[in-house]
């Protein structure tokens, strides 16, 4: 049987509970009394003569150079008069407020600056932003800076703040790839982070900054001071230093990059320079431009809305972002393609009349005299298009997409940019997804000259050239060349991305290499425009039709493009060259490529890289181009 | 009825009154300092909440708690529901805790604190169970760990932590053996000081915490004491409660409260004690814990004269309750413990908190009054 131990319980434990819980409150007595009567001196005096404020030592924020070091995004000191809420309080807010504008008001006085920030910035801050200093004047000269330490320095609550300020050098240059930095907001849901002295001030936002931020971002430090009012006397209690962000060290040669700029012009288009020999970017530029620092801190309204609302999309990174069809700037690759499943396409010979019917539908040419008998090098030279429908329609399609697949076209690139685009590369499957109906003729047709649904960006056609100019060997693009983790003393190099090698035999790369130094170099070539005096290279130009709505009337407008590559024997460029809405690639773009060739020329011939080059014969040996390959393996230098 | 007047406790009900009104003077001094847009917004809401805690406390006392025993499973699922459901809405401040309501949020947390109470208190003093049992102490951790957890998980790692001291102090104050309670002690002891070792050597394999729960006990531990970073507020408050001084600096004087040293969400739910300390000194806090002292001691008094077992051990519960909210908030305002967002009983701005104190007030007058002569 249970005995009840109920009845037999005694207030004993119940006592002993409350024994320790008295114990506890006098343990707590004994904590106010050390706090606030036996220490009350030391902290008493810190709060009436003296503050301690927490002064944020910024990060230091990574810095971006060209392949030549030269530095595209730095950093440099911006002084700014700030005010330190911490140390302003007085009983209530608007007391507080009161004081804060008393403070403004005689920094003002002499200084000689207008105040910029109202009550209600202020007390915005105060309620948002307490632990950080709210920044009164920006970018203070340093007259300002030598009046304030000697008048103002010791009202207190109001200091001297610098902070670090982004600066880009070649920004209209370099804006679409760097991208900006920008002013944070911080969030207002994480309480805990949102009073952290180390909150980031600057964020990047776009491009390169956005997408390394982590890496670039630096840790911000801080110190303690003590300030004692009214004296110019500080103390640091304590300090952590603010770490360093990492650096990048890009592919992009800025040299080439101007000369880019120059010969793109005021023109809207894009231009793609890239090393064949291991897939760098040594240009990537976008036109219109827009300047970055614009960014920094913040872009006012005005200047964004001039930016949203400018018919060139100056935001727009179309060497990347823009999708076009290649127009004929494809046809070597559909000449490549044909020669894979039949090796003797590069000797037959098509009639190549003005105008070809598939089907219902009559074809053009795009001169309506047509070019006569042909071969796949003669095409090239003349972009026939009756050949290449010709042969596409007897080698089929498949192969065409198939190495346009393997080229990585219509799909994005990977290369170092935060926004890409992938284009299309259309496909049974494709047309079928898109309720479009089965492949026709006509399509077969469309691809063969770069048409109908096709679009790449420019970067995919760089990346083409520069497949075709190497003779087969495949490398996605890459845009950073090394690393410095913060900290380190030495670039650690990010590797090259070699993908593979096509299955092209030398003999169909020579013939389309060749078809393309005829573009440039023979007296018929469609790209003669772009001839340079003393330079053997290689090209092809390409017009894309598209159809806009103006008005409700259906207009046909061209993108015209050019890619190319220099020298022929052992390529150092491939280009893909694009102007929007121009009259023919050969017009249009021809002309500007012919500057950038010169310049690029010159260059070559400042660093002794193209020493003789007049005296070699054109396509004499592909060895020679194959050549800077070894070097991938063998460790020479390239 | 005259007699069950004559019966009632009115010191209790007396320090609770003036708690009451106390918590309105604070609350609209700390209003006043951050510059509230409508000013006393908060201080007149307390006010509201105060009245319907008022009928709460006075519904509290009427009703009879024996037949608590009856209905503690319907509490006890109601709270667990509650617990559950606040998953399905939106987190604000990074947590789960509240359930939007019109006009304001309710906190099941505060309603899960007092069932596990009843529960316990009626579980322990069922005539069937055995105390000196080990299955009924197995029993009762099943009955913490359900509400214990699922706080953990909301998180709100100050609330859970409250229900450790009752669950012990209940087993013990039932004449559960001594030795299991006191290997419990010392296991949850052993755990703290572990997960203190833990944190200072391997802070970032904690699974369990947050960042910020991770850098509160590191700054109190004294592993990196920086006062640039985390230990900003403990050191903020500390100045704040010690420029008290003696006398303090006066009604609505402080100004430690206003800038820069607290996180908003925080104050003046949490660190309302610093704001009674700053202005009215060591003179003024310490009558305040003079008034939470003469509250416990009231409780456990209820729990001794007690007709009945299971009065006995809802007296108890209460009082342990309130006591560990009381010492784990004012030992964080001091910097004797680590920051943790719970609130002070009676003074802290909140209405769930506030109603749910004021009918466990009621429940230990409405022992009181059915008490032996």
């Amino acid at each position: 049987m249970k005995i009840r131990r109920t009845e037999r319980l005694s207030p004993l434990r119940i006592y002993a509970v409350l024994t320790l819980m008295v114990t506890a409150y006098l343990v707590l007595l004994g904590a106010l009394w050390r706090l606030q009567v036996s220490k009350v001196s030391q902290f008493e005096s810190r709060i009436e003569s003296q503050s301690l404020r927490r002064v944020r030592l910024p990060g230091i924020r990574g810095k971006i150079y060209d392949r030549n070091d030269l530095c595209l995004a730095d950093n440099r000191p911006n002084y700014t008069i700030a005010l330190f809420p911490e140390e302003i309080r007085h009983p209530g807010l608007t007391k507080t407020v009161d004081h804060a504008m008393d403070v403004v008001d005689q920094v003002a006085e002499i200084t000689g600056l207008t105040p910029i920030l109202d009550r209600k910035d202020i007390i915005r801050h105060i309620n948002g932003y307490r632990p950080l200093p709210l920044v009164l004047w920006r970018d203070v000269g340093p007259k300002v800076i030598a009046r304030f330490a000697e008048q103002a320095h010791d009202i207190p609550g109001v200091d001297i703040y610098t902070q670090a300020t982004r600066k880009y050098p070649y920004s209209p240059y370099t804006s679409h790839l760097l991208g900006y930095v920008g002013e944070v907001e911080p969030s207002k849901d994480s309480a805990e982070e949102y009073f952290s002295y180390n909150l980031d001030e600057m964020k990047g936002r776009a491009g390169l900054e956005k997408l390394f931020d982590p890496f670039m971002r630096g840790e911000a430090g801080a110190k303690l001071v003590q300030v004692d009012v009214g004296i110019y006397r500080y103390r640091d209690l304590m300090r952590r230093a603010p770490k360093r962000g990492g650096d990048l060290r890009l592919t992009l040669d800025m040299e080439v990059q101007l000369l880019a700029h120059q010969a793109l012009g005021t023109n809207v288009g894009s231009v793609v320079v890239m090393d064949p020999n291991n897939g760098d970017v040594l240009a990537m530029l976008s036109g219109p431009g827009y300047d970055a620092n614009r960014f920094v801190p913040y872009i006012t309204s005005k200047d964004w809305n001039v930016l949203t609302e400018h018919p060139g999309k100056p935001m727009l990174n179309r060497a990347v972002m823009g999708t076009y069809p290649p127009g004929s700037t494809f046809k070597p690759l559909v000449g490549l393609a044909a020669a894979t499943v039949n090796p003797n396409a590069i000797h037959t010979v098509y009639d190549c009349p003005g105008a070809f019917r598939v089907g219902k539908r009559i074809m053009h040419d795009w001169n309506r005299g047509g070019h006569g008998e042909r071969d796949m090098r003669g095409a090239l030279m003349r972009s026939a298009n009756v050949y290449f429908f010709k042969t596409a329609l007897e080698n089929g399609h498949e192969p065409i997409i198939e190495q346009a697949k393997a080229i990585g076209l219509g799909q994005k690139t990977g290369v170092e940019v935060d926004y890409e685009r992938s284009g299309v590369l259309p496909d049974t499957e494709w047309l079928r997804q898109k309720g479009i109906g089965g492949w026709t003729d006509g399509d077969t047709c469309n691809l063969a000259i770069g048409q109908g649904f096709l679009a790449v960006t420019p970067i995919q056609m760089a990346m083409l050239t520069a497949t075709i100019a190497n003779g087969g060997y495949l490398y996605r693009p890459r845009l950073i060349q090394a690393y410095r983790e913060p900290g380190a003393d030495l670039f650690s190099p990010a590797p090259e991305r070699r993908m593979g090698k096509m299955n092209w035999s030398p003999e169909v790369v020579e013939t389309v290499r060749g078809g393309m130094h005829d573009v440039i170099m023979a007296e018929e070539g469609t790209g003669k425009s772009a001839a340079v005096e003393g330079l053997d290279f290689a090209a092809k130009t390409g017009t894309a039709e598209y159809w806009v709505k103006i008005d409700g009337e259906r207009q046909t407008k061209k993108h015209t493009w050019m890619i190319a590559f220099a020298p022929f024997d052992n390529p150092q460029y491939a280009v893909a060259f694009l102007i929007e809405n121009g009259v023919s690639g050969g017009r249009t773009v021809g002309p500007r490529m012919k500057m950038l060739m010169e310049g690029l020329y010159r260059k070559m011939q400042m660093e002794n890289r193209v020493s003789g080059s007049e005296f070699q014969v054109p396509g004499s040996s592909h060895s020679s181009f194959i050549n800077p390959q070894s070097s991938i393996f063998g460790g020479g230098v390239s | 009825m005259i007699q069950r007047i004559r019966r009632f406790d009115w010191t209790l009900f007396g320090t609770i009154l003036v708690l009451l009104f106390l918590s309105f003077l604070f609350i609209y001094s700390a209003g006043y300092q951050s510059g509230d847009v409508a000013l006393g917004g908060k201080a007149l809401k307390q006010v509201v909440w105060a009245l319907i805690g008022l009928g709460c406390y006075t519904a509290g006392a009427a009703f009879d708690y024996r037949k608590l025993k009856e209905l503690h499973w319907w509490v006890y699922a109601a709270a667990l529901a509650g617990l559950l459901l606040v998953f399905l809405f939106p987190e604000k401040n990074n947590a789960h805790r509240w359930i939007p309501m019109p006009g304001f949020d309710l906190q099941p947390s505060e309603f899960a604190k007092l069932a596990l109470v009843f529960s316990l208190a009626a579980m322990l003093s069922n005539p069937a169970t055995d105390v000196q049992e080990p299955f009924t102490f197995a029993k009762a951790f099943l009955l913490a760990a359900a509400p214990f957890m699922l706080i953990v998980m909301e998180p709100d790692l100050g609330t859970s932590m409250v229900l450790v001291p009752v669950t012990i102090a209940l087993l013990f104050c039932a004449g559960a053996p001594r030795r299991p309670i006191l290997i419990l002690i010392g296991a949850g002891i052993g755990g703290l000081i572990l997960l203190g070792i833990w944190l200072s050597y391997f802070p970032d394999t904690c699974p369990f915490l947050t960042e910020y729960q991770k850098s509160r006990v590191l700054v109190y531990l004294n592993v990196s004491q920086d006062p640039l970073g985390a230990g900003w507020n403990k050191l903020q408050s500390q100045i704040a409660v010690g420029s008290g001084g003696l006398f303090g600096k006066g009604y609505l004087k402080g100004t430690q409260n206003i800038l820069g040293f607290l996180p908003r969400t925080v104050a003046p739910t949490d660190f309302i004690y610093s704001v009674v300390a700053e202005e009215t000194g060591f003179t003024g806090s310490s009558v305040l814990l003079v008034l939470y002292t003469t509250m416990t001691v009231r409780c456990m008094r209820t729990a001794v004269k007690a007709v009945d077992r299971f009065g006995r051990l809802l007296a108890v519960g209460i009082g342990v309750l309130l006591f560990s909210h009381v010492f784990i908030n004012i030992a964080m305002t001091v910097g004797l413990m680590p920051i943790t967002g719970l609130p002070l009983p009676l003074m802290s701005y909140g209405g769930s908190f506030m109603v749910s104190t004021m009918a466990a007030l009621g429940l230990v007058q409405s022992v009181y009054l059915r008490r032996r002569i």
